[in-house]
């Protein structure tokens, strides 16, 4: 016996086959992310395995093993320089992975993969934000777990499908418990301990530096950066200008942060409409938040303004996260700017010696700084320039190129050059980028702000006024803008976008999908504790909690383990489907509560007359009860409704006295 | 570790002992008998499955959290599964089998399952011997388990258990089934002495021996009778088990005895007088037993068989010089 046990420890070359093909399905998931190499060495470890196995033989020599798995992860060292951090924890997961399979042999090894699969399936999760990365996930944990169903068990079933169908159960068993634990689960909000930075990632959208071509790279990106929904009126195009990085510094060619400013934030004097809103932001692994121009409230409690009304958290963005805020389409300044402030905004821009002279020129011809403001808007309305996608390439002094030779820019282009010009006559500007616009979605009533829509436009700071927003893009003439079909194809877009263009219904189509898209944002990846505790109140508990949510945690978990023993434990002996059957088998508890029980080799009728005979009371009701069950299940042809009667019959039908009192 | 574990798994089964005292065969396990514990691959998942809320919660991935919860809930449902797995199995076993000294013991086992569901993998173990078996939905299934036996003599097993870990592994449940299993050991059949000579009672007349070829009244039943031999009518009355009685005519029964086989040490002698009941049941002779302080009157047939091996397996080891 404990021979053919030995041999049931060892796995054979179909269910190592069955193993090694969940694992490449969790893999699959990873393709995208994973080192090349690392893909090529899981595949060339399982393809060794599998054809060992195909000819009888086990597993490759150990020091063979040893040998492969060192070089691998030494390689994946100096690949990523650490092992922490997602991208790199999960490539050397993957890359253990294949080398377990290698190595797999014993009934032990099958847990350790299938161990290996679910962590991996969820390492994908936490990234992940796809409704269908959810259920491939799940569905590849399906197949896992039937395969060790299969490969642990001694006596497997001799079809895969009811294989499936039994941990296809136990699956759909777990949900309701699983639903609980995620809903009354308590969230942290932050991170429990400081994720370890990750290069590996790719980040998308604005950063916190600019070059006059970085946006119109954005611009053929049909991500979404973030969706918004008013719950007041919607503020006119005008007036949608949603901030991201403000930028200070220039040297020439770039625009970036700077260095941080000691100063408090300068109080605002709200004016104008204020708009009630909601950000759907995106996960842009950055730390600040997109608000519209002028935020004065928001519902993120780690976020806070800097001094340049940036709205920005500790912590990057990994995760779908909304932001309830209110703006006001106008503010003053209430304090003067603050000198500090005042110096980093007019350091004099370097190179660029035309535009100085210029700026110098047009300056003494407008002493007011408003004027000259104007001027300058005026120079690019009337002047012949340009919004191209696609400008030429531009020298060491980019400005100096912009505005007197190709005068073909984006809004980079001319939100720099404006600055350019205004700090060279010594007004404080800065760039703010961020986004505008925006598609509006008519079937669900929100903006989507993709990255196409990003922005650069300026801030200046006039004396009495405060800081003004200025948009030097929006006054290049519509004509002027050359951002035609063509130039969106040369740029590498895919051919979807003309096709979208061509075809409204596929446009709705994605309008419909994107309103589904944001639904399942909002109503489970930002899924908070305030969503708990919104939660919690919609079920009448009164002063919501931490709590009170490990309360109703507790109680979801005891009810739900009560109901899984009753529904396990009830497939032992299932009740009958057939409503009539039911219905007897109530009428029989009944009768055996009072005194009487049926005797199994007791049919309908004779049960009756015996009830008859030591109930006389009862006899009367039960005869025609049981008469009608005998009809329903024996006569030819039933009359209509009969069984609605029999089942009517015995639920009102409640014998008194009690057992024994016969 | 191996000592201690075991040392835990016996003070168990007897704390078991005491607090469901004896059991009757057959035995329906109800759920008040069933333990369960994780196994190490369930004790691993676990951690995993820490790790697994650690990370979602780190990342503050919902996904991430819903996928872990699955995975969690999955655990707990399969060790309702597995608990249930046992749960109304009805198990009876043939407690009184027959084994030779040196050869092995069949016992056998009978799994009922009148449950809708399969109950697979249960694990039936009897010391360190283990049987495993799979009883589909609504049917039976008899399972034997073949206990090795190296020495003459009654063998006792106090207990067996049921165990299972089904589906996945991830957790062990198992019952302990308090019924003494009786095994008789017989000596190992020995010995190239010839049978002894059958002896007429003396007389060359026909003895009343009991015998099987004439019909000669009823009398009352004793254990060990022949089948065949039963009065089944008079028992349908309603009346005593009584048995046909008959005499055999020619047969002269051969006597065992322990006493002509005076020049051999006595498990010897018990494997010589062993060796004869097989070789006279096989050739269908009428044979007695004669041992110091007992006597098995002649007969044959797989009862007398029977009665004969066990008067054998439970002759005292050291009375006899």
């Amino acid at each position: 016996m404990s021979a053919a046990i030995a041999a049931a420890e060892r796995i054979g070359f179909e269910r190592l086959a069955w193993l090694t093909a969940c694992l490449a399905l969790a893999l699959l998931a990873y393709v995208n992310t994973l080192p090349i190499w690392v893909t090529g060495l899981v595949a060339g470890t399982a393809a060794l395995r599998l054809i060992l196995a195909a000819r009888g033989r086990g597993a490759p020599p150990r020091p063979l093993r040893i040998a492969v798995s060192l070089l691998a992860i030494g390689l994946l060292f100096v690949q990523y320089r650490t092992f922490n951090g997602l991208s790199a924890g999960t490539a050397l997961l993957c890359l253990i992975a294949g080398l377990k399979l290698l190595e797999t042999e014993a009934r032990r090894d099958v847990y350790v993969v299938t161990m290996i699969v679910y962590f991996l399936s969820l390492a994908a999760l936490l990234q992940g934000e796809s409704f269908w990365l959810l259920s491939y996930l799940i569905a590849v944990s399906w197949l896992t777990t039937t395969a060790l169903l299969r490969i642990t068990s001694a006596t497997p079933a001799i079809q895969w499908r009811s294989s499936l169908r039994y941990s296809g159960k136990l699956l759909a068993q777990s949900l309701p418990l699983a639903v609980a634990f995620w809903l009354f689960f308590p969230r942290f909000g932050g991170p429990l301990w400081q994720l370890p930075d990750d290069g590996g990632g790719a980040t998308s959208g604005l950063s916190d530096s600019m070059s006059p071509g970085d946006i119109s790279d954005l611009a053929n990106s049909d991500e979404v950066a973030f969706r918004v929904r008013f719950s007041s009126a919607t503020p006119p195009p005008e007036e949608r200008y949603w901030r991201g990085p403000v930028l200070h510094d220039f040297d020439g060619q770039t625009w970036s942060r700077g260095e941080p400013v000691r100063v408090g934030v300068p109080r605002l004097l709200f004016e104008g409409t204020p708009y009630h809103y909601t950000v759907s932001l995106e996960p842009h692994e950055h730390n600040w938040l997109f608000v519209l121009d002028w935020p004065s409230e928001w519902n993120v409690a780690r976020a806070g303004l800097t001094s340049d009304y940036m709205l920005v958290q500790p912590t990057p963005v990994v995760q779908p996260v909304d932001i309830v805020a209110t703006s006001y389409s106008h503010a003053v300044a209430a304090e003067t700017l603050n000198p500090v402030m005042r110096t980093r905004d007019t350091a004099p821009p370097p190179g660029n010696p035309r535009s100085l002279r210029l700026a110098e020129a047009m300056r003494a011809a407008h002493p007011d700084p408003l004027d000259y403001v104007h001027a300058v808007l005026d120079m690019f309305r009337h002047q012949q320039f340009y919004y191209t996608l696609t400008p030429p390439r531009l020298g060491s002094d980019p400005v100096d190129g912009f505005l007197f030779d190709s005068k073909r820019g984006f809004c980079g282009h001319y939100a720099s050059a404006f600055a350019t010009l205004m700090r060279a006559v010594g007004i404080p500007a800065r760039v703010v980028t961020g986004y505008q616009g925006g598609t509006y979605n008519r079937f669900a009533d929100y903006w989507i702000l993709r990255q196409s829509d990003a922005h650069a436009w300026d801030e200046i700071w006039i004396d009495g006024h405060g800081w003004l927003r200025i948009d030097p893009t929006s006054m290049i003439d519509p004509q002027r803008v050359e951002r035609g079909l063509n130039d969106i194809v040369r740029a590498g877009v895919p051919a979807t976008s003309r096709w979208q263009q061509r075809t409204p219904w596929l446009s709705d189509t994605r309008l419909r999908l994107d309103a589904l898209r944001l639904l399942w944002r909002q109503r489970i990846l930002s899924f908070n504790e305030e969503s708990q505790v919104k939660l919690l109140s919609l079920m009448h508990i009164p002063d919501p909690d931490e709590q009170k949510l490990a309360l109703v945690l507790g109680f979801c978990l005891i009810s739900g383990m009560a109901w899984l023993t009753w529904t396990v434990r009830g497939e032992l002996t299932p009740r009958p489907r057939d409503p009539v059957t039911r219905a007897y088998q109530r009428l029989c508890r009944r009768l055996a509560a009072a005194g009487i029980a049926r005797q199994p080799h007791e049919g309908a009728e004779s049960y009756a007359a015996r009830v008859a005979r030591e109930r006389p009371d009862l006899g009367a009701a039960v005869a025609a009860l049981c008469r009608r069950y005998s009809d329903l299940r024996y006569a030819a042809r039933p009359a209509a409704g009969e069984a609605a009667l029999f089942i009517a019959g015995v639920r009102s039908f409640k014998p008194r006295g009690s057992r024994g009192s016969s | 570790m191996k000592r201690l574990r075991r040392a835990a798994t016996l003070r168990l089964a007897r704390w078991a002992a005491r607090r469901h005292g004896r059991d009757t065969l057959p035995i329906t396990i109800n759920r008040r008998r069933i333990y369960i514990i994780p196994t190490r691959f369930g004790i691993a998942l676990a951690l995993l499955l820490v790790a697994m809320l650690l990370a979602g919660l780190n990342y503050n991935s919902n996904l991430g959290l819903a996928f872990g919860f699955l995975m969690m809930s999955l655990v707990l449902v399969a060790m309702h599964h597995c608990h249930r797995n046992l749960q109304g199995l009805i198990v009876d076993a043939r407690t009184e089998v027959d084994a030779f000294a040196g050869g092995v013991a069949r016992l056998e086992f009978v799994m009922h399952n009148d449950a809708a569901v399969a109950r697979s993998d249960i694990e039936i173990r009897c010391g360190d011997v283990i049987a495993i078996h799979s009883v589909a939905a609504g049917s039976y299934h008899r399972a034997a388990l073949e206990l090795p036996v190296s020495r003459r003599g009654i063998a006792r097993h106090e207990r067996f258990e049921l165990r299972t870990r089904y589906p996945f592994g991830w957790f062990r449940a198992w019952t302990y089934v308090q019924s003494p299993l009786t095994v008789f050991v017989a000596p190992e059949p020995r010995g190239g002495r010839s049978l002894p000579p059958a002896t007429g009672g003396g007389s060359a007349g026909l003895s009343e021996q009991r015998g099987d070829e004439d019909f000669a009244g009823l009398r009352s039943y004793e254990p060990g009778v022949p089948l065949k031999h039963m009065a089944w009518k008079v028992l349908a009355r309603g009346g005593e088990a009584a048995v046909r009685s008959y005499t055999a005519q020619a047969a002269q029964p051969e006597w065992l005895d322990w006493s002509a086989l005076q020049d051999l040490d006595p498990e010897m002698r018990l494997s010589q007088l062993c060796r004869w009941i097989l070789d006279s049941e096989h050739d269908r002779h009428t044979y007695g037993l004669r041992l110091p302080g007992a006597e098995m009157a002649p007969g044959k047939g797989a009862a007398h068989r029977l009665l004969c091996l066990r008067t054998l397996a439970e002759y005292p080891a050291d009375t006899s010089a």
